[in-house]
């Protein structure tokens, strides 16, 4: 999967370059949303089949917000570390992790508050961040335990890396990942809108 | 919202879903995966800067993607080890 992952990446990149006009393929490229729809059906009756869940779930209670606790914090600190090593102003940086990954959003929001060259790399940052927590679920799962490969994937964990998640870890962590984007795709616009006040 | 009632509406059909096509169901999860990933990088190909962007902030974006993404890792792995993994231990 991983291997057909870097693939698709990289002929997409390659398409998308030629600025080629087959109208299948650009066809499909453009109704991105729609196939994300029928991903999460699909990962959703796979959660369903796994009878019991729920009641597990049930019994984690406040602690299942934990883990997107972590995953803010974490970005923050890890923003505050970046703006010291490319000695960036401390708000900025901040809010180019607060993005956890959704990179459309940062990307555009952080242009507005602080100009392109800062919405080009919360673009690029959080884009490379989704890619990252894509490919890194596997060893995550091997090295660490199956909640920590929620993590890398902060506000993405609820789409693109949760039939990653169903492969490597259980239909446990799915539900825990799709909660944790959930809250933390909340808390990306905030947490960025924070960091610019007027 | 409306990512969590499709999920809801997954589980429901997942409820009576016949186990015999669990596989097929799986299969469904890589194509669509794919296509998804293909979706994404045709859009960042046909974006005009991608390239000069990439060669010019390319280092800065990727500390400010590694950094946060593994003190997330960590600090998530610490709080699981301490409060999520004890919690399931007692419950079996």
């Amino acid at each position: 999967m991983v291997i057909l992952a870097i693939a698709a990446l990289l002929a997409g990149i390659f398409y998308g370059m030629l600025d080629g006009a087959n109208p299948i393929i650009s066809g499909i490229a453009s109704h991105s949303d729609l196939i994300l729809i029928l991903l999460m059906i699909s990962v959703g009756i796979s959660v369903g089949t796994h009878h019991g869940l729920l009641q597990k779930i049930r019994e984690y209670h406040v602690k299942i917000l934990l883990i997107p606790a972590g995953v803010i914090v974490g970005s923050l600190l890890g923003g505050v570390v970046c703006s010291l090593l490319l000695r960036l102003p401390l708000n900025q940086g901040i809010s180019v992790a607060s993005g956890m990954g959704w990179y459309s959003l940062s990307g555009v929001t952080i242009s507005n508050f602080a100009g392109a060259e800062l919405g080009s790399i919360a673009f690029l940052s959080n884009l490379m961040r989704e890619i990252f927590s894509f490919f890194s679920i596997p060893l995550i799962a091997k090295y660490f335990n199956a909640y920590s490969c929620i993590a890398p994937a902060g506000a993405t964990s609820e789409d693109t890396t949760l039939p990653m998640m169903i492969r490597y870890t259980n239909e446990e962590t799915v539900v825990l990942s799709v909660i944790n984007g959930i809250v933390c795709s909340a808390a990306v616009p905030i947490l960025i809108s924070l960091c610019y006040p007027r | 919202m409306k990512i969590i009632l499709i999920m809801v509406l997954g589980v429901l059909i997942g409820h009576w879903f016949p186990e015999r096509h669990k596989k097929k169901n799986e299969l469904f999860q890589i194509i669509c995966t794919t296509l998804l990933i293909f979706s994404m990088g045709v859009m960042l190909g046909s974006r005009e800067n991608f390239l000069r962007d990439l060669s010019s902030l390319g280092v800065q974006s990727l500390l400010f993607c590694l950094i946060p993404a593994i003190f997330s890792l960590l600090l998530v792995y610490v709080l699981s080890r301490r409060y999520l993994e004890k919690h399931n231990k007692e419950e079996r």
